[in-house]
C-alpha cells in the first residue's frame, strides 16, 4: 500500500495537520523541534499501532487533548483505502480501514508495511543481543503477521516459567519439579519453533546484508551473519533438563531463544565490539536495507519507508550512496539541513515551527530557500527518482 | 484531595476492585446506586450479604453450592463415568446449556498462573486425583481455556495427574465456530481446525 495523504489531529506536538505524500521519494524539510519525526511516527503507527520509538501510548496524545487521530489516504492494487487511527488516553485503541472498524490488532497488520531508519538503529549493532533479536523478530512480522503470536506466547510462557523459578528460591522440590517439566515441554515446543524460524530468516538475509552493506561502504567487506543458540543439546527440551539445576540457582530461564545471538563479523571481527563508529552506523543501515529488500522480494510490494534523519550521522559519501541506492518504492525522509547533491526528490515538503505546510518544488539539493533552478529540479525528477 | 463524600468515596473504590469494573464504571456505578430508592441499594446489599452466607463451593466437585453439594453431584441421574474438568464454576453454566453434556463435573477454581503464585496445590488437583480413583470414572474431559495457562494446567492433569489411572482423557476441541464463515476465522483457528480435522469417509 502506498500513501497519498496523512492527517494528524492532536498527535504529539500537532494539533493539526496535513501533508501530501508523493508516491516517490518525498523529503520532509524542517528545523530541529518542527515535529518531523513525530510525522513519521504517525505513519508507522498507522501499520503497526506502536511507537517505533517505543513510547506508551498516552505520551503520543497531544498535552490537553483527549483523543489523537491519525487518518491517511491511501492506493493498494489500484484502489482507494482510507485507515484511520484514534488514540484515546482511557480506552482502546479505535482502528477503521474503508470506515470498518478493525477489531483485532491482527487484522490491520499487514493492511500497510512500513519500515523505519532512524538513529537509533545503532543501537542493533552497539548494544546487546536483545536489540539483534528484536531486529529479527520484527521482520518476522512484517514477512509473516501470525509470527506475532508466537512471539507472544512464548513470551507469556517464559513469564510463567520464570515467576515459576523465582518462587523456588534456589531449592526445588518435588512438587515445583513437575510443574517446571510441564513449562519445559511447553518453552521447548514454542522455542524451537521460533529459533528455527530465526535460523531460516538469517540464512536468507545474510546475502543481502552483505550486498546492502557493499553498496553503502562503496567496497566489498566480508560480511557475516551467524545465529547463536544459547543452548548446544540436540534439543531444547534436553538441554532445559541439563540446565536445570542452574536454571533454579539462579531463578530465571537461562537458556532459550530469548538469550540467543545474531553475531555480525565485518572482515572477522566482532562487529559489536572492533567495529568503528562508521562501520557500525552503515552496518546498522544495511540491515534495515536488507529486510526491506527481503520483504519486498517476498510480499511483492515494496514497504513504505520512513527514514528519520539518518543523514545527519552518516559522512557525505555514504549518506550519497544510501539515497543514491533507496529501493525502489515510496519513502518519506526527513532532515534538517536537506538532501545532498545528487539527490532530487519527487516532492518536498517544509514544516514550519507554527505547524504549517509548504509544499515546495523539488530542487536539486530538496531546499526551498535557494531555488534558482527550481525548473530544471522538476524536469529532472523523471530521471532520478 | 477528595472530590465527593467520604461514604462515596469508599463505594466507588469497592466496586473498583471488582474485576470488570474500571474508575470510570466504578463511579457510573455508585452514582447510580445514589439515585436509586433505598429498597433497591438494600435488596443488592442482602443479596451480597446471602450470596456469602448460604452458598459454599460443593464438597465433592467446588461448583458453588447451596448445601455441602451441588445440584448437579446431588441429580442422580448424572453419568457417573465422564467426569468433565473446568477452571471455574461458570464454565459448567456454559456446559450445562449446550444440553449436550450428562456426566459430572470437577471445578479447579482456577488454572496454574506462577505469575499470580498459583501452583497445584491452589488448585483442587488432588481432590480430582481422589475422585478418579474413588468413582466409576471411565473418562475425563479436560475443558480448560485454549490460552498458555489453560493448556499448561491440561497438560499438567494429563501427564502428571491422569497418566497412572486406566482411564480416557480427552480434551476439548478447538476449531471453527458453528454458524461462521470460513473466510472470517483467523489463522491461529483456521489452522487448528485444520489439526483436528475429522474423517467423515
Amino acid at each position: 500500500m502506498q500513501l497519498r495523504r496523512v492527517w494528524l489531529q492532536d498527535f504529539r506536538s500537532h494539533e493539526s495537520l496535513e501533508i501530501e505524500l508523493d508516491l516517490g521519494l518525498t523529503a520532509v524539510l524542517g528545523d530541529n523541534g518542527v515535529g518531523k519525526t513525530n510525522l513519521l511516527e504517525a505513519i508507522a503507527l498507522l501499520s503497526t499501532l506502536r511507537s517505533f520509538r517505543g513510547a506508551p501510548t498516552e505520551s503520543l496524545i497531544r498535552r490537553g487533548a483527549s483523543e489523537a487521530i491519525i487518518r491517511a489516504e491511501g492506493v493498494r492494487d489500484e484502489r482507494d483505502v482510507l485507515i484511520e487511527v484514534a488514540l484515546s488516553r482511557q480506552g482502546r485503541t479505535r482502528v477503521q480501514v474503508n470506515r470498518q472498524r478493525v477489531q483485532r490488532t491482527q487484522d490491520l497488520l499487514g493492511a500497510l508495511r512500513v519500515m523505519v531508519f532512524a538513529p537509533d538503529d545503532l543501537a542493533m549493532v552497539k548494544d546487546g543481543p536483545a536489540e539483534r533479536r528484536r531486529y529479527l523478530d520484527e521482520l518476522m512480522v512484517v514477512l509473516d503477521p501470525r509470527s506475532a503470536s508466537l512471539q507472544s506466547d512464548l513470551d507469556r510462557v517464559l513469564k510463567q516459567r520464570n515467576a515459576l523459578l523465582k518462587q523456588c528460591k534456589g531449592r526445588l522440590d518435588e512438587a515445583a519439579a513437575i510443574t517446571l517439566d510441564v513449562w519445559d515441554d511447553k518453552l521447548a515446543g514454542l522455542a524451537s519453533e521460533l529459533t528455527e524460524e530465526r535460523e531460516r530468516l538469517v540464512a536468507i538475509l545474510g546475502p543481502r546484508l552483505q550486498q546492502s552493506y557493499a553498496v553503502l561502504a562503496g567496497e566489498v567487506v566480508p560480511l557475516e551473519a551467524r545465529y547463536e543458540r544459547s543452548w548446544s543439546a540436540r534439543s531444547l527440551g534436553e538441554a532445559l533438563v541439563d540446565g536445570r539445576d542452574d536454571d533454579v540457582r539462579r531463578g530465571v530461564s537461562l537458556i532459550g531463544p530469548h538469550r540467543d545471538e545474531l553475531d555480525l563479523r565485518l572482515d572477522g571481527l566482532a562487529s559489536r565490539t572492533e567495529a568503528s563508529q562508521g562501520e557500525q552506523r552503515t552496518l546498522a543501515l544495511a540491515m534495515r536495507l536488507a529486510a526491506h529488500q527481503l520483504a519486498t522480494d517476498r510480499l511483492g510490494e515494496a514497504p513504505l519507508l520512513l527514514l528519520d534523519d539518518v543523514l545527519s550521522e552518516l559522512d557525505p559519501d555514504r549518506a550519497a550512496a544510501l539515497l543514491a541506492h533507496l529501493p525502489p518504492g515510496q519513502s518519506v525522509i526527513t532532515s534538517a539541513s536537506g538532501l545532498p547533491e545528487p539527490t532530487r526528490p519527487d516532492a518536498v515538503v517544509r514544516v514550519e515551527r507554527d505547524g504549517t505546510v509548504a509544499l515546495a518544488p523539488a530542487t536539486i539539493d530538496g531546499r526551498v530557500d535557494d531555488a534558482p533552478t527550481g525548473e530544471l529540479g522538476l524536469s529532472d525528477r523523471e530521471t532520478t527518482s | 484531595m477528595a472530590a465527593y463524600a467520604k461514604p462515596v468515596e469508599i463505594l466507588i473504590d469497592e466496586l473498583g476492585r471488582l474485576p470488570g469494573v474500571g474508575p470510570k464504571s466504578a463511579q457510573r456505578i455508585a452514582f447510580h446506586v445514589l439515585k436509586t430508592d433505598k429498597v433497591d441499594a438494600q435488596r443488592l446489599a442482602d443479596a451480597l450479604i446471602a450470596v456469602k452466607d448460604r452458598v459454599s463451593f460443593c464438597e465433592r466437585c467446588f461448583n458453588v453450592a447451596e448445601g455441602p453439594e451441588c445440584g448437579i453431584c446431588n441429580d442422580d441421574r448424572r453419568d457417573d463415568t465422564v467426569l468433565c474438568v473446568v477452571e471455574e464454576p461458570k464454565d459448567i453454566a456454559a456446559m450445562e446449556k449446550t444440553g449436550a453434556f450428562r456426566g459430572r463435573y470437577h471445578v479447579l477454581l482456577g488454572h496454574i498462573n506462577p505469575l499470580e503464585g498459583i501452583g497445584p496445590d491452589q488448585l483442587k488437583i488432588r481432590e480430582l486425583a481422589l475422585r478418579v480413583a474413588s468413582e466409576p470414572i471411565d473418562e475425563v474431559i479436560l475443558a480448560m481455556n485454549p490460552n498458555i495457562e489453560g493448556e499448561t494446567t491440561a497438560a499438567f492433569l494429563s501427564s502428571k495427574i491422569l497418566a497412572p489411572f486406566e482411564i480416557t482423557v480427552t480434551r476439548l476441541a478447538s476449531g471453527l465456530p458453528v454458524g461462521g464463515d470460513l473466510e472470517y476465522a483467523d489463522e491461529l483457528t483456521l489452522g487448528r481446525a485444520l489439526e483436528g480435522r475429522r474423517s467423515l469417509s
